[in-house]
């Protein structure tokens, strides 16, 4: 029970932190929480069912189409709307939260209320250390997901854009006073914010499939996250998954299962109430 | 000026008067759509205390009028209150409820409000989802009217009287000496503080009463539904409420009590072609807040400026700075 609550806790756990980063990339560059952040996730979700199920395009190509469309759609997002409303907190979590709801009722529309999922890419089960069977599926999805995360800060590490990144989230006109054009920079990590959602979308929408309004606790897990882990700190969002995957999971094992998703909120007023920083945040709030 | 004043007064007395006699001449129905836009104009009025005058956006204004409703709700339904009573301790319970929000968050600014209560709300659906015994889930919990005796006519006077309510005590504050003080704190939150105003009690403040005109909103819908259902603490009904108010026009007395009127109506003539009124106004809520952000109000004011400044000097073109 234990073994299989931690197992079950560090996969939920990777996954939240992957559907955090993009919130936490988009909140250091830009300070601004992209409540439509679940939405994009589901549409991912929706084009890979559409690429890979009704076009029957091989799913891995199909999970890159989607991914670049999101990308693609986040940018346009971020030039359209977001853009005119820096430095007034106040319109981007209005716009980004009408956004949500205008994406959610797209969605019911276009595909009904019903789940929707793309095909498995892997079939079976496979025993984990000789003490449970654990879907194939979820494996793939945590060594992807796990991929994707890498990848993620392997860039932010030693590539160019990467450095741009961090410099600008650490002092944002110091880095404009040394030439980096933040503006555009702004734009290319909002919708990369929104590709990173888009990732965790095609990779857990075979295993969790994606409903019109499924988004909102996805967005909620990954705020929680990255209040956790601190505001902008990218390890910060991956210890943050991490830990809420165990309380939720060691919780819905050993307290109530029905309020599994409420311990998630205690270690939020917790974090509000103790250390409003977060695990890895700077202390100026 | 006194005499165009009083003017204003008796023109607004007059109004209220032939409003307050409207719903005798109208149907069943149609007395339901005014009772109803009633009761969004008190939550689109009291959450435009928050957003418009102090800057801060709660998601949580649908939950607080869940909180009222389902606290007076279940004191009338389970515990035989008197449904007034019930009323009043639901507006206490979210008050309460908004004060602790409030200084859990207010202090660390915007983001942090926004995000927890939407927590909140989501916090209150999974417990209503989860004690169904008591709140009857998603099926919907039955309770008492706040007449022994069901009229619309009376259900539309008692909502009059609770925007009349809401709506005083929004102009109260606003035009205070804390009213000067919210919009000190909105424009520039650290010159407010060096002058001596309290930031964060301020806020608390406007939460605070914010979320108490949620609760009574609430919990008198609920008393007039009769029937209380998670549709009431939902996120559909937060954006309802939030596109009331930016489509109206945010920060403005006005604006909110002509968006609750003017989108409950047209919802109602939409809902005839299918569920598509959440999309519309979600759409026409996007181009607002993007191009417009005062609203009809702005637009409206700007339009009546441009025209007054071309009727008393022809010859300059006609534009606003």
């Amino acid at each position: 029970m234990l073994a299989l609550s931690i197992t079950n806790g560090l996969v939920i756990g990777i996954i939240y932190a992957l559907t955090a980063l993009g919130v936490s990339l988009v909140v250091g560059i830009m300070n601004v929480i992209n409540f439509a952040h679940g939405e994009f996730y589901i549409l991912a979700g929706y084009f890979s069912y559409l690429f890979a199920h009704t076009m029957g395009l091989d799913p891995v190509v199909a999970m890159v189409l989607s991914i670049a469309a999101v990308f693609l759609i986040g940018i346009v997002v971020e030039y359209t709307l977001i853009r005119p409303t820096y430095g007034d907190d106040l319109y981007s979590l209005i716009l980004t939260f009408i956004l949500s709801i205008v994406m959610q009722s797209t969605f019911l529309l276009v595909f009904g209320p019903f789940p929707n999922k793309p095909p498995n890419w892997v079939k079976g089960a496979t025993n984990v250390f000789g003490l449970f069977l654990y879907g194939n599926q979820r494996l793939a999805a945590l060594i992807a997901g796990a991929a994707v995360i890498a990848l993620f800060f392997a860039m932010l590490k030693l590539t160019w854009f990467g450095r741009m990144i961090r410099a600008t989230s650490q002092d944002r006109e110091m880095a404009e006073l040394n030439g980096i054009n933040t503006r555009r920079l702004n734009m290319l990590s909002f919708g990369m914010g929104c590709a990173l959602a888009a990732a965790a979308g095609v990779i857990l929408s075979p295993v969790f499939p994606v409903t019109p309004s499924a988004g909102v606790p996805v967005a909620l897990t990954a705020f929680v996250c990255v209040v956790l882990g601190g505001m902008g700190s990218m390890w910060g969002c991956v210890a943050g998954g991490l830990v809420l995957g165990l309380v939720e999971n060691l919780g819905a094992a050993f307290v109530s299962t029905g309020y599994k998703h409420v311990f998630m909120y205690l270690i939020l007023i917790l974090v509000l109430l103790i250390r409003p920083s977060g695990l890895f945040g700077r202390s100026e709030t | 000026m006194d005499m165009r004043m009083t003017k204003n007064r008796w023109l607004l007395a007059a109004g209220l008067v032939a409003f307050a006699l409207l719903p005798w001449g109208l149907g069943v129905y149609h007395q339901h759509i005014m009772i109803v836009s009633l009761f969004y104009v008190m939550m689109a009025a009291s959450w435009n205390l928050l957003a418009g005058y102090t800057g801060q956006v709660s998601f949580g204004h649908a939950a607080f009028a869940g909180i009222g409703a389902y606290a007076s709700g279940i004191l009338a339904a389970k515990a035989g209150v008197n449904p007034w009573v019930g009323v009043a301790a639901g507006t206490l319970l979210a008050a309460i409820f908004g004060f602790l929000v409030g200084i859990l968050c207010l202090k660390l600014g915007g983001i942090y409000l926004s995000l927890t209560t939407l927590g909140f709300s989501e916090i209150l659906h999974i417990i209503i989802n989860n004690e169904y015994e008591i709140t009857r889930g998603t099926m919907g919990l039955q309770v008492p009217g706040l007449l022994s005796e069901y009229s619309k006519l009376a259900y539309f006077y008692i909502f009059l009287a609770g925007a009349l309510l809401t709506l005083g005590v929004v102009y109260r504050l606003i035009h205070s000496d804390l009213g000067l003080n919210f919009r000190a704190v909105q424009n520039d939150e650290r010159a407010a503080a060096s002058l001596g105003v309290d930031v964060v009690k301020v806020r608390v403040l406007a939460f605070t009463v914010s979320s108490a005109l949620a609760g009574m909103a609430g919990a008198l819908y609920g008393h007039y539904l009769l029937l209380i259902t998670p549709q009431i603490p939902s996120l559909d009904q937060q954006f309802l409420v939030l596109s009331m108010t930016v489509i109206g026009g945010m920060g403005s007395f006005v604006g909110p009590v002509i968006g609750a009127f003017g989108l409950e109506i047209l919802s109602e003539y939409i809902r005839a072609y299918g569920e598509y009124h959440v999309l519309a106004f979600g759409l026409v809520a996007l181009a607002v807040a993007r191009f417009a952000p005062r609203g009809m109000v702005g637009i409206f004011r700007s339009v009546w400026e441009r025209r007054r400044q071309a009727a008393v000097h022809p010859s300059l073109p006609a534009e606003s700075p």
